[in-house]
């Protein structure tokens, strides 16, 4: 990326203001959306650059990301007439006979393939893109987009998503309806120097049941392409939702992921992150805990190797009385990667009852891995259950030994080792489907499959 | 005539990066087809013999040699002494929480067949495990279970005659896996060593135990008793009645021969 174009410079900033109102005016949107977009675009020049001094970005440096030094993804393609115009990893992602109630597929920053189950549509779920519903919903964009409490280290990158925004898609469930499958949203991109900012805005009515999964695919890109996603969840009085955002994008990419789950009273919400793709993958994982008696639970996933970052940041932010929140998230870094976990435990006042945990724990495969934990608490309550913990350690040379004994080599004793390791997590996801997926992709990307 | 199936040369072996010696010249021969007992007392360094033979990376050999059929093992990585055909059931079976003994299974024997082979057919690999699990008188229920993770100290031993039975090696270090069964299990897992040697019969066994009773099942050609890092005494089956009847004390360690 080239160095920075302080795009908060007065001239750079009207250029920049001119060519957003151009590229609104091309795309022809729904002045909600458009009002959106310039509301972000004034927040991203208004907002300070995030710096290694602030807390939550010591150990990522974006200070020269410079959205100028990328192209907005097209979004002018056509829609895929038959599968056969989806791009092969999508196409084989589909093949799998994995049942879904509904597919949507984006390639760049066009939306190819929108399907929903015709008994669920009939019972007014919704499933479609952003900028349609904006059309034939916008009281549901009035009512849930951008509406998250994204803390201020966030603002910066969430200005600029909402600014660039180049497709995704929303989820409506009705009042009492269970989805019987998965809900499966693929985004692929192959645009080498484009930017791209999808949304996923999931909204669960009060005893509603759905399990959504956000997939992110790429091949490696010879020019540094920029992801920037938002995730909205909102569930309502006893709804269920479990969300999983599954990124193996290839090399080439920067992803920057700011994931807002706000739960109901008595509502259920499950989030699991799998990073495994990209350059630089930064997650920003919130769970707001609005309703009181609501459970949330946070589970990531990750596995990098040669010079990847990844980088985690939750907050299990607990604003009502009698709720509960867990979190594991397990990583193992192989090459020379990095990771960093920080995580908040932040329980309010009023917040009494609270249960809340937090585990985060690493395995380094190699010498030159690196993992940085960073678990916190900040308890306003009296009666609250709380605990934090972290680990950073070496693949156990006992364990290694007893699986090259049997004549496993080390780098497939390893392999195994790892994926006892994420089993832990894995074994937590209740659908089967959707836990193969998962475990094929990790497989994938350490080599287990020969 | 044809090579041992394992030959020992005076063995000499101690903690590795210079830590104490433990082996001191270890001399033992198998031939195929044989099963030899070694007992010894606590300490003596029989585990030690069993984890050098299967290169454990936590010893150090500095001198004598292994041979497995006439050919050195001890330039080989653990693995590679694995798919030579070398076994050793842990003393101590390591816990590996999150693998199941299924998935371990499968990569094993998958680990073990060529390129061109390709993976084992998975209704092929569901047959063998039941063969298997059926032959040790275990539930099929058991090969889900996370390898060793919260066994019972019987439970840790059958697994490892489980992987033995699967894997089929032509000389198998048994180290005390009599220690820790029940009556029964004992009985079981007797029954499934002999079956395994009745299926090879060139398949060598070097049993370590304590006990004389799994003797009684499993009739060893030769009785060895090691001392201080040594093999002191060897002798028939016999010598582990009197080794029962007396303990170790009447033994000594051998003179250390003549240099030169
Ligand atoms: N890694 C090690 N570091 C230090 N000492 C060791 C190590 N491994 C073995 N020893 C010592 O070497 C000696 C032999 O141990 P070993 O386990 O081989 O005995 P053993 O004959 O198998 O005994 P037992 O009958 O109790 O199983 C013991 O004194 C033991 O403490
Ligand atoms: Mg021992």
């Amino acid at each position: 990326m080239s160095e920075v174009t302080t795009i908060t410079e007065p001239g750079a900033a009207i250029d920049a203001q001119g060519s957003l109102e151009r590229w609104i005016q091309s795309r022809a949107e729904p002045e909600l959306l458009a009002s959106r977009r310039r509301e972000g675009w004034a927040d991203w020049l208004a907002e300070p650059m995030p710096t290694r001094r602030m807390e939550e970005w010591r150990y990522t440096d974006i200070s020269g990301l410079d959205p100028e030094a990328y192209s907005p993804v097209s979004t002018t393609g056509d829609r895929a007439r038959s599968k056969e115009d989806l791009p092969g990893p999508v196409r084989e992602v589909l093949d799998s006979d994995r049942k879904r109630s509904a597919v949507f597929i984006q390639h760049n920053g066009t939306v190819e393939h929108v399907r929903v189950d015709p008994d669920l549509a009939e019972r007014g779920v919704v499933y479609a893109p952003i900028d349609e519903i904006a059309g034939s919903h916008p009281e549901i964009l009035e009512r849930f987009l951008f509406r998250s409490d994204v803390a201020q280290s966030e603002r910066k990158l969430w200005a600029l998503h909402t600014a660039m925004l180049s497709g995704g898609y929303v989820l409506y469930v009705p009042k009492n309806v269970a989805l019987p499958h998965p809900v499966h949203a693929l985004r692929y991109v192959d645009e080498a120097g484009g930017l791209v900012s999808s949304h996923s805005l999931i909204i669960a009515e009060s005893g509603a049941e759905i399990t959504c999964i956000d997939e992110y695919l790429s091949p490696d890109l010879d020019a540094e392409s920029l992801s920037l996603n938002g995730v909205e969840i909102f569930g309502a009085e006893n709804a269920v939702v479990r969300y999983l955002a599954l990124q193996h994008y290839g090399r080439g990419v920067k992803h920057f992921s700011m994931q807002h789950a706000n739960t109901g009273r008595d509502s259920t919400l499950n989030v699991f992150n799998v990073t495994l793709g990209a350059d630089l993958a930064r997650c920003d994982v919130s769970a707001h805990l609005l309703g009181p008696g609501s459970e949330s639970e946070m589970l990531a996933l990750w596995f990098g190797d040669r010079d990847q970052r990844f980088d985690h940041h939750t907050l299990q932010n607990h604003a009502a009385p009698h709720a509960r929140s867990d979190l594991l998230f397990k990583g193992a870094l192989a090459g020379q990667s990095h990771s960093v976990f920080r995580g908040l435990i932040r329980v309010a006042e009023g917040a009494q009852l609270t249960d809340a945990y937090q585990t985060n724990r690493n395995l380094l495969l190699s010498d030159k891995a690196k993992a940085v934990a960073l678990p916190n608490l900040e308890i306003e309550a009296d009666d609250v259950r709380c605990s934090h913990g972290a680990t950073v350690g070496q693949v156990d040379e006992t364990q290694l030994f007893y699986l090259m004994s049997r004549g496993l080599s080390r780098p497939e004793a390893e392999r195994l080792l790892v994926l006892g390791f994420f089993d832990e997590v894995l074994s937590r996801v209740p659908l089967e489907g959707t836990r193969e997926r998962i475990r094929e992709a990790i497989e994938l990307k350490i080599g287990l499959s020969r | 005539m044809s090579e041992h199936l394992l030959e020992i040369r005076d063995l000499q072996a101690r903690v590795a990066d210079g830590g104490i010696e433990i082996l001191r010249g270890v001399d033992l021969v198998i031939e195929p087809g044989e099963m030899h007992a070694l007992m010894g007392p606590n300490g003596s360094g029989k585990s030690t013999l069993a984890k050098v033979i299967a290169g454990h990376p936590g010893y150090e050999v500095t001198g004598g040699d292994v041979l497995l059929d006439g050919k050195s093992v001890l330039d080989l990585e653990p693995d590679e002494r694995s798919r030579s055909g070398l076994f050793l059931a842990f003393q101590y079976p390591a816990e590996i929480p999150g693998v199941s003994i299924a998935n371990f299974l499968r990569t094993s024997l998958n680990a073990r067949r060529s390129e061109e082979e390709g993976d084992l057919d998975v209704f092929a690999f569901q047959k063998l495990l039941n063969d298997k699990l059926g032959l040790l008188q275990v539930q099929p229920s058991f090969a889900a279970r996370y390898v060793n993770d919260g066994f019972s100290g019987g439970e840790k031993k059958r697994n490892e005659i489980l992987q033995m039975a699967m894997l089929e090696p032509s000389m198998a270090v048994m180290d005390e896996t009599d220690s820790g069964l029940d009556i029964d299990a004992l009985r079981i897992v007797s029954e499934g060593v002999s079956t395994l040697r009745g299926q090879d019969d060139r398949m060598g066994v070097l049993l370590i135990t304590h006990y004389k009773r799994i003797l009684g099942y499993l009739q060893p050609d030769q009785v060895h008793v090691m001392l201080n890092g040594r093999i002191a005494h060897s002798g028939g089956p016999e010598l582990a009645d009197q080794l029962e009847e007396m303990g170790y004390d009447w033994l000594h360690e051998p003179e250390p021969e003549p240099v030169g």
